[in-house]
């Protein structure tokens, strides 16, 4: 994966001491987050030149805008020096201050789409790169300025130069975030068809793939995607395209699966009709995807950026359950196997990345809702004790689970008895003491199955103490739960004493 | 087929989808347990599809961890600090009581003290159960004070000890000569004095329902307890009431205390009691179930003769 191992090197290289590092990259992430709460999570994409490895400006402001001006008045003379000329602007408008002032030239950027639509084919090479430095402004009003270019970066996908593909293709995906208008333009001028067309000529060039699926997944999160675009994809050849590349190629790396996966998620959870994309057999594509990676990760080969493809295929298997009729459910998403494979990447990212563990468990929940099928797998694979021991664990983890753990209980009355022999009664007994009400509450629902499923879940259940447990209950501060322990006590009272 | 009706999306929050038990494949119904609410079952779980919509939260961790990578700020798993995975709390939801813990142990330790042996009549809690049905007999018990005037009625607070006495006072003597308890111990608070000291203390723990009056029998209720002085000085019958911070203090250090050698009557170093709250809910609890009449005793035969 290029883009993982640039990163390590930058660590090492760079002198900074991993703490600082880390906290710069903690800094980061809270942007993010906040980012995403007000719903302005946006990337862009910056591919860097043969000669780099790190994406760091090399000069200071005031050099970089000398630079620009100087080579852009020497640019407007044609001559050998242009290809040079070319290659230093595009170094200079790394810097953002160069980006702005360069935009604010007159003429710029038609000088820069005569270069990229000229007869030298270096030069066009420095043109795109120029335009793509631009396109990764900070700057949003760079994004329309480029606009003169967009029709013909569109045009060139079809061509067959793979680095200028790529650096047309992440161009355009960085300018998609900036500019509605950007983004309208490139819509009508086509830029779905050419994508379509661009995944399925070089479905073979993994590095143009990459680019495909950033771009399409820049597309496929803005605003009004869910109106505007989806339809138009859905309809268009790309689903099927993005699923047969979602194998990762072991050679090249996950980067072109990752990227196709999320756009799939972006696909998925946008709309609410998935028709098409269960049509296409995404479901059944996407769990056999994690019966593998869950496989791999359970024998102990979790590799590096993994779970950058887990999350997006968790999230399609997961929705796109939620809109499957359950009596295909088998055919959609294969053996019962996919069960093993998300109790096996709950447990190895229980640590590292728990909100993986908790969409595992989401998507678990979804299956075992109404399926016996997968309710039955999950006690015959022995899976159920393992996920008993994960109730300790907060951050809506325990209460997914818990749900899944009901699921199966109201699935089946021999079920509960079932779970009951697992061991399910004593750790209900701790989850009713939690501080999370939310727990407690469903605690006492799956409690109430398991006692009423026969006399001997309800004896075992006061052989562990359960009573004086339901007992303390019924003086908690919330109401609801109080009827519910006053209820259950009766009706174990019942129970006992008609055995 | 037909498709479950999908409820409107919110962006917050799961999104469910409406349970197609009512109309699901008649297939699997056979299978699935069919769990009509009855009517009066305050239980309201059902199996529900859950679809998550792109902005949900619960994607925020995930898309985080994608746009980092976007930006080139991937780090690998061993550079990275771990996110912590966090243990749920335990927490006592004794309405009035909000303490929380953060292991099982905690919260039993605090429960037992606290809240276990707990007299309906006046709220106050006793450290075992055992000194509960002696307290309850000798406070609240009309039968007791009649036969106690005519024959020895007040029990040895040892265990298996077995020796009765005409008076309180006999028998705390006793438990100072024979059972070696420190002299210093105050037990000669009458119930009257009891009362007056409840009165003054702290409302505490106000989930049961209020007995408005403070028994008025004779007698002294106690219990031997090792207090170690660096406890707070309180008094000793074991009814005292203790305020929260104190709570946690003797608590914390009464779980690194090593127990008395005393009966087991000391081993709960805790003393606490509840005043006879202002009642504050109005629900009301059921007399079948009941902490005075020792709650584990509940099922195995209820006593006829307090009611």
């Amino acid at each position: 994966m290029w883009r993982l191992n640039k990163v390590h090197h930058k660590a090492s290289k760079q002198g900074d001491s991993l703490e600082e590092l880390r906290l710069k990259r903690r800094e980061h992430e809270k942007a993010l987050r906040q980012a995403r709460r007000d719903r302005q999570l946006v990337s862009k994409r910056l591919l860097l030149n043969e000669d780099e490895d790190q994406p760091e400006p090399t000069m200071d402001t005031n050099t970089a805008e000398q630079d620009m001006v100087t080579l852009f008045h020497n640019l407007q003379h044609s001559g050998p020096e242009r290809e040079a000329h070319l290659k230093a602007l595009s170094k200079a408008l790394r810097d953002p201050s160069a980006q702005l002032t360069f935009i604010k030239k007159e003429n710029s950027m038609h000088l820069l789409v005569s270069l990229l639509t000229g007869s030298n084919a270096t030069c066009r090479l420095q043109a795109v790169r120029c335009l793509h430095e631009l396109s990764h402004s900070p700057h949003n009003n760079v994004a329309p300025a480029c606009l003169p270019a967009t029709p013909y970066l569109l045009t060139y996908l079809s061509g067959q130069s793979t680095k200028f593909t790529e650096l047309c293709l992440y161009t355009l995906g960085n300018l998609f975030p900036d500019s509605d208008v950007v983004k309208d333009k490139l819509v009508a001028q086509g830029i779905i068809p050419a994508l379509a067309n661009c995944i399925e000529n070089q479905r073979h060039n993994l590095a143009v793939v990459e680019a495909v699926g950033f771009t399409l997944s820049q597309l496929l999160q803005v605003k009004d995607a869910a109106e505007k675009i989806i339809p138009t994809v859905l309809a268009s050849s790309i689903p099927s395209h993005l699923l047969s590349v979602l194998t990762p190629d072991p050679k090249f790396g996950l980067a072109p699966a990752i990227e196709c996966a999320w756009c799939l998620h972006y696909l998925t959870c946008s709309i609410e009709d998935n028709r098409v994309l269960l049509a296409h057999r995404a479901m059944l594509q996407c769990s056999s995807l994690l019966v593998s990676l869950g496989g791999a990760v359970a024998s102990g080969n979790k590799e590096e950026g993994m779970e950058l493809l887990i999350f997006p295929l968790l999230r399609c298997v997961g929705n796109l359950l939620s809109f499957c009729p359950v009596e295909d459910l088998t055919t959609q998403v294969g053996d019962h196997h996919i069960v093993a494979a998300l109790c096996a990447l709950l447990e190895a990212y229980l640590q590292t990345q728990p909100a993986l563990a908790r969409e595992s468990a989401w998507v678990l929940n979804n299956l075992t809702a109404y399926s016996s099928a997968f309710c039955s797998a999950l006690l015959t694979l022995n899976l159920v004790p393992g996920l008993i021991q994960l109730l300790p664990f907060s951050q809506g983890i325990n209460t997914m689970i818990l749900r899944v753990l009901a699921n199966i209980a109201h699935n089946r009355k021999e079920f509960c008895v079932q779970l009951a022999n697992l061991g399910l009664l004593s750790a209900l007994c701790a989850t009713l003491k939690m501080a999370d009400q939310e727990m407690v509450t469903l605690s006492m629902d799956v409690l109430f199955m398991l006692v009423v499923s026969g006399p001997q879940v309800a004896e075992e259940f006061v052989r562990h103490g359960g009573l004086s447990v339901l007992e303390a209950t019924q003086y908690n501060s919330e109401g609801e739960i109080r009827q519910r322990a006053t209820y259950l006590l009766k009706t174990l009272e019942e129970n006992i004493s008609c055995s | 087929m037909l498709q479950p009706d999908l409820l409107r999306l919110q962006t917050e929050g799961p999104v469910l989808v409406k349970s197609c038990a009512e109309n699901g494949p008649t297939g699997s119904t056979q299978e699935r347990r069919q769990r009509e609410a009855e009517a009066g079952e305050p239980f309201t779980f059902t199996p529900q599809l859950i679809r998550l919509h792109r902005d949900h939260e619960l994607f925020e961790d995930g898309d985080v961890h994608r746009h980092m990578y976007l930006q080139d700020l991937y780090i690998t798993e061993a550079d990275d600090d771990k996110p912590a995975l966090s243990v749920s709390e335990f927490a006592c939801h004794i309405s009035g009581c909000s303490a929380v813990f953060s292991t099982l142990d905690e919260y039993e330790h605090h429960y037992n003290s606290l809240h276990r042996h707990v007299c309906c009549s006046c709220r106050r809690s006793l450290p075992s159960a055992r000194l509960l049905d002696i307290h309850i007999q000798e406070w609240h018990d009309s039968l007791f004070t009649i036969l106690a005037q005519r024959q020895d009625m007040y029990q040895c607070l040892v265990d298996g000890c077995g020796q009765k006495f005409r008076t309180s006072k006999h028998r705390k003597d006793h438990l100072i000569r024979i059972h070696k308890y420190p002299p210093d111990f105050r037990f000669d608070k009458n119930k009257k004095d009891g009362g007056r000291e409840t009165r003054r203390q702290q409302q505490k723990d106000s989930a049961m329902e209020a007995a408005d009056d403070v028994c008025e029998s004779e007698g002294v209720c106690e219990v031997m307890c090792d207090v170690p002085s660096n406890q707070p000085e309180h008094g000793e019958s074991m009814e005292t009431h203790v305020s929260e911070e104190e709570a946690d203090r003797t608590f914390k250090s009464a779980l690194t205390e090593e127990d008395a050698d005393l009966s087991a009557v000391a081993h709960d170093t805790r003393n606490t009691s509840t005043d006879p709250p202002k009642p504050r809910y109005s629900y009301r609890v059921p007399p079948t179930v009941c902490f005075g009449h020792g709650s584990v005793r509940g099922f195995r035969g209820r006593r006829g003769r307090r009611k």
